[in-house]
């Protein structure tokens, strides 16, 4: 019977393993956050209401949009146009429109409750329309914008989220199968370095600007007094404008509308751990949400053959083993990630070695003994030493 | 095909006795415009409501009552709730604090939130937690804030008198309210905004305006504790709002005068009725002062003749259905007045635009209630303060003749107030200074409950009965605070904005702010019959801002530039004089004099020391500097003497 189970379990992780390709994409999420507070800093909401908007008009419904606001801008004193808040000088489209939901707002807008959201790691009274539903067929949009810096995005003017924070987020939701495809796109001064410590395959990256660069405004706006978008932001929504729902522009198409001349900086993409050409991909996958559909010659009857064996297989994994045994199996998929990764990345041999050290040590289960027989090895070497000065 | 259409007969007639069983949802919209007499803006007051039976095994499902809210009443057993959001603060002095409007409808601002449950007294804690999330989900706002024991308080008589048990109170007077919150709070209604009364909500004219109050009251009587009444749960949604009337004209007098419809206050006409709605009407108020005011200019107001709408002081541009009379009054027998359009009969396909003209500039002064409540900070810097809520008498003698005072000559007054931890009130400083005289506290107080704060845990809560003579001028409350240190972590990114104490409450509760009308049909009609019920005067104060001391990098900056200067100085001074050689100097001047004279010679040994390869040897060693040692060891003594010196000198 454990035989049984073991083999069970091992094919189980091997499914899972190969499961990031084989799950179909189920759903789309976005998770848009303005991470700056302060009248000043006006351009960051109106950005993030602008990807609000769009992803909201090319098909992504308000229970899967995660919107964080870290002030209210709109109702502002300072607002000349109140309940509205505008991304262009000719004030035609009112982002702040009568069905706007946000989630987060003002003091909410933390580094805690964002990686709460991502992770999916939230209090019980929670409600759910303030959490990150994903699985693990899903796209997620991962869109920030605010102040940064060299592998930090400033939040709120008072803390910090590091680069390395958000590539363990990222990580977490992977092994908790939270996500297919992550994109996440960043728009802030030297926003390539916060996609730095990024290993988890299926993520896609880009931001505004490379180390050392700036990101910059787009224009002022003398009625409202201070600057209304970012330059990045404003050439993606230059380019989202032209589409619709059955459009069919791929990433790269959109990547490819980044000119640094009207940028001012460099838009970087992380593409290395990202499996699919980029050319293939319909920008709806992330910023819409436009299902495969099947085509079935008879009438419904559940899912095709492979999709229910895969859920049968599946449910088990998820109730029955005991915690030991799924800490294994996690940890398999981890190797299988980061072999994944590691000849595509950008360390090389070098990070790879690290990894597979890293990994050796942590499968022998006892550090402390380890550290133990060190010393012990060190004393003689140490004698040896002494004697021969 | 027969048999089918007998069927639906049949399912229709079904619904219909169903529906006439008695036990049915109803839902009203009502819209009351009033002339505030502050130049010429307008009271807004918008009153839907939802009445349905209580779930019970019948009644699982409704058609019109929002699920989401009957769920919330299922899930906490709320017996009794009120959620406001309110941006703006209500002029008592100006736009009136004696009506039920201003009593019942003014809230303080950003997001209060109280409630009662029908839940065991262990369990009140857990429940309004779980409510608050809910409801911070429910209408995109942070009241999940209000989850932290030190952030909500549990009135004993102080706020709702007649709840012993169950009650919990909090408010957030910082909380942003706008567009995203409205957005849901329309959702519940069974047109939304997209027919009825609620379609001329614009949001920008809304948010433009001086004051608006959203508010949400749900009361359910089916948790069995009331006896003979009906189950039902009651859902009222009110959103009072002051506006700038759209135009000015200014006649011949230099005089303002200011008209005003439905389309220029809010830029958008009553188009139609909510269908789903039992009834639907718009009500002009003419306040009991402003009647007063007309009744000098002698415009006759009591005689329905067929052009009562348009007399020689305004004109109203839309026939009345209906007028409707106070019918009694303590303020000089004057009565207010109600014009009611019904939106039944107003025709859709033309729509007409509600309004008043005036044709006489107006000035009338608003009622007051008895006292005017502030409540203000004193003293200054980052440690101590004190509050202090001051009682002004407006000397208006209203309402108290139908009130249930026991002494005619004295009038009751409750204060409730609640203080954050890190505010620390004394309350044993607790002064009451009336018409300027200091006098003991046993005299004013009638009855005093207090909960003083714990630090971290829960808020310190005040409430107290006043009592003192009706011709009293003034009253001030004074209590000394400290102010105490929050960690690093609790503080908001906008700290040295300061932090707020939310309002404070003063009920008078011998004062009624009830209008009783001469109408007996007032059963479609639940504004007014609210209007009626028992309403007992209400005002909150002012939102208290209080600086705290914030975490500043600029004092452990001056501090570690400070130190560091005072050691470079000492230690630079004790190495100048260990370290340096006096001789040293001599010679290297000697040397410089040398070399000035004898430039050749060097030149060449230098030369002959680059071509042997050795750096250039200094002959002379350092033979001077053992002669100098006594100096050096006097002067090495000296500043060490100087330091025990200074050290003593400053202990």
């Amino acid at each position: 019977m454990r035989l049984f189970l073991f083999f069970f379990f091992f094919f189980s992780s091997l499914l899972a393993s190969k499961s990031n390709a084989l799950t179909m994409h189920t759903n789309n999420w976005a998770v848009l956050v303005c991470t700056s507070r302060f009248w000043f800093n006006y351009r960051h909401m109106a950005n993030t209401l602008s990807l609000y908007r769009t992803v909201k008009r090319l098909g992504i419904p308000d229970e899967r949009i995660i919107l964080m606001l870290a002030d209210d801008m709109a109702c502002n004193s300072r607002n000349k146009y109140p309940a509205q808040v505008f991304n262009n000088e000719n004030h035609r489209l009112n982002l702040y429109g009568d069905n706007v939901e946000v989630d987060y707002r003002g003091y909410e807008v933390t580094v805690e409750n964002f990686l709460r959201v991502l992770t999916g790691r939230h209090e019980n009274a929670v409600p759910r329309s303030k959490r990150l539903l994903s699985d693990e067929g899903s796209h997620i949009l991962l869109y920030m914008t605010g102040h940064g810096g060299d592998e930090f995005l400033k939040f709120q003017d008072s803390e910090e989220l590091q680069s390395h924070d958000l590539a363990d987020a990222v990580k977490q939701m992977k092994e908790k199968h939270r996500f297919k495809e992550l994109l996440i796109m960043v728009d802030t001064c030297q926003a390539a370095t916060l996609f730095n410590q990024l290993h988890s395959p299926g993520v896609l990256a880009i931001g505004s600007s490379m180390k050392g660069e700036n990101s910059y405004s787009h224009h002022l706006d003398s009625d409202v007094g201070v600057s209304v978008v970012d330059r990045f932001t404003f050439y993606t929504l230059a380019f989202f404008e032209r589409l619709n729902t059955y459009s069919n522009a791929s990433l790269s198409s959109l990547f490819n509308s980044y000119h640094p001349s009207a940028l001012m900086s460099t838009a970087y993409y992380r593409t290395n751990l990202y499996q699919r050409p980029l050319d293939a991909v319909p920008v709806t996958n992330f910023f819409g949400s436009v299902m495969e559909t099947i085509h079935t010659d008879s009438g419904y009857r559940g899912f095709s053959n492979k999709v229910t064996r895969r859920g049968k297989i599946k449910t088990p994994v998820d109730q029955e083993i005991s915690q030991n045994e799924r800490r294994r199996l996690t940890s398999t998929i981890v190797q299988d990630h980061v072999n994944d990764c590691s000849p595509k990345d950008e360390y090389g041999i070098l990070s790879s070695v690290w990894n597979s050290l890293h990994e050796r040590l942590e499968k022998t289960g006892d550090t402390d003994t380890l550290v133990n027989y060190g010393l012990m090895i060190m004393l003689p070497l140490v004698t040896i030493t002494t004697w021969l000065s | 095909m027969k048999f089918q259409l007998q069927l639906l007969l049949f399912v229709f007639v079904l619904v219909l006795i169903s529906h006439s069983s008695g036990n049915e949802e109803l839902f009203t919209e009502e819209l009351l415009l009033r002339p505030l007499a502050d130049h010429g803006k307008v009271l807004a007051h918008f009153h839907f409501e939802h009445r349905a039976p209580f779930p019970n095994r019948d009644h699982q499902h409704y058609s019109l009552f929002p699920k989401s809210i009957h769920q919330l009443v299922q899930k906490f057993r709320i017996r009794e709730m009120e959620l406001s959001f309110t941006q703006g603060r209500w002029d008592y002095e100006r736009w009136g604090g004696f009506d039920p409007v201003s009593s019942s409808n003014v809230k303080p601002p950003g997001v209060e939130l109280w409630a009662v449950f029908d839940v065991p007294p262990n369990e009140v804690d857990e429940t309004w937690r779980n409510l608050t999330h809910t409801l911070s989900g429910l209408f995109c706002a942070s009241i999940n804030f209000l989850d932290s024991t030190t952030a909500y308080s549990a009135p004993l008589w102080g706020f709702q008198q007649y709840y012993s048990s169950g009650l919990r109170y909090g408010a957030l007077p910082r909380e942003a309210v706008c567009t995203e919150n409205l957005t849901p709070w329309l959702k519940l209604l069974p047109c939304r905004d997209k027919a009825g009364l609620a379609s001329i909500l614009e949001r920008p004219s809304i948010y433009n305006g001086f004051y608006h109050s959203q508010k949400l009251r749900l009361i359910s009587t089916g948790f069995g504790s009331e006896e003979g009444l009906q189950p039902e749960i009651v859902l009222q949604q009110t959103l009072t709002v002051v506006l700038q009337s759209g135009s000015q004209r200014t006649t011949t007098r230099a005089e303002r005068v200011h008209s005003w419809s439905i389309s220029s206050i809010f830029g958008r006409k009553a188009k139609q009725r909510c269908v789903l709605a039992k009834s639907s009407s718009i009500f002009i108020e003419l306040d009991r002062a402003l009647v007063s005011q007309l009744r000098n200019l002698d415009v006759k107001l009591d005689e329905i003749s067929d052009d009562y709408w348009n007399n020689s002081a305004f004109e109203l541009s839309v026939t009345p259905n209906r007028v409707i009379k106070e019918a009694q009054s303590p303020y000089n027998g004057n009565l207010a007045v109600l014009y009611e359009y019904s939106m039944d009969k107003i025709n859709s396909s033309k729509p007409t635009d509600i309004g008043i003209m005036w044709k006489l500039p107006m000035v009338w002064a608003c009622l007051q209630a008895p006292f005017h409540a502030s409540r203000f900070l004193m003293g200054s810097g980052n440690e101590r303060g004190s509050i202090a809520i001051s009682l002004r008498s407006t000397k208006s003698d209203l309402g108290f003749s139908g009130g249930n005072a026991i002494d005619g000559s004295s009038i009751q007054v409750v204060v409730f107030q609640v203080v954050p931890w890190y505010v620390k009130v004394y309350f044993h400083t607790l002064q009451v200074i009336v018409d300027g005289e200091s006098k003991m506290v046993d005299d004013v107080i009638e009855k005093m409950h207090v909960s003083p704060s714990e630090d971290k845990v829960s808020p310190g809560v005040m409430e107290m009965i006043l009592r003192f003579p009706c011709d009293t001028n003034s009253v001030v409350l004074t209590m000394e605070f400290d102010k105490g240190f929050l960690h690093i972590d609790e503080y908001p990114p906008d700290a040295n904005q300061g932090f707020d104490i939310p309002s404070a409450v003063i009920t008078f509760p011998d004062a009624q702010a009830s209008l009783f009308y001469l109408e007996d049909n007032l059963s479609n009609s639940p504004m007014l019959r609210k209007f009626q019920e028992k309403n007992i005067l209400l005002s909150y104060t002012e939102v208290l801002l209080v600086p705290l001391a914030t975490p500043d990098f600029s004092m452990p900056y001056n501090v570690i530039t400070i130190t560091c200067t005072v050691f470079a100085l000492y230690f630079g001074s004790l190495l100048n004089v260990l370290r340096r050689r006096v001789g040293e100097e001599e010679r290297f001047l000697k040397n410089k004099a040398s070399k000035r004279t004898r430039f050749f010679p060097l030149l060449l040994h230098k030369l002959s020391a680059k071509l042997r390869g050795r750096p250039q040897e200094q002959p002379e060693a350092s033979s001077q500097s053992s002669s100098m040692g006594p100096k050096l060891v006097l002067k090495v003594i000296l500043v060490a003497g100087v330091a025990i010196g200074w050290h003593f000198y400053f202990r």
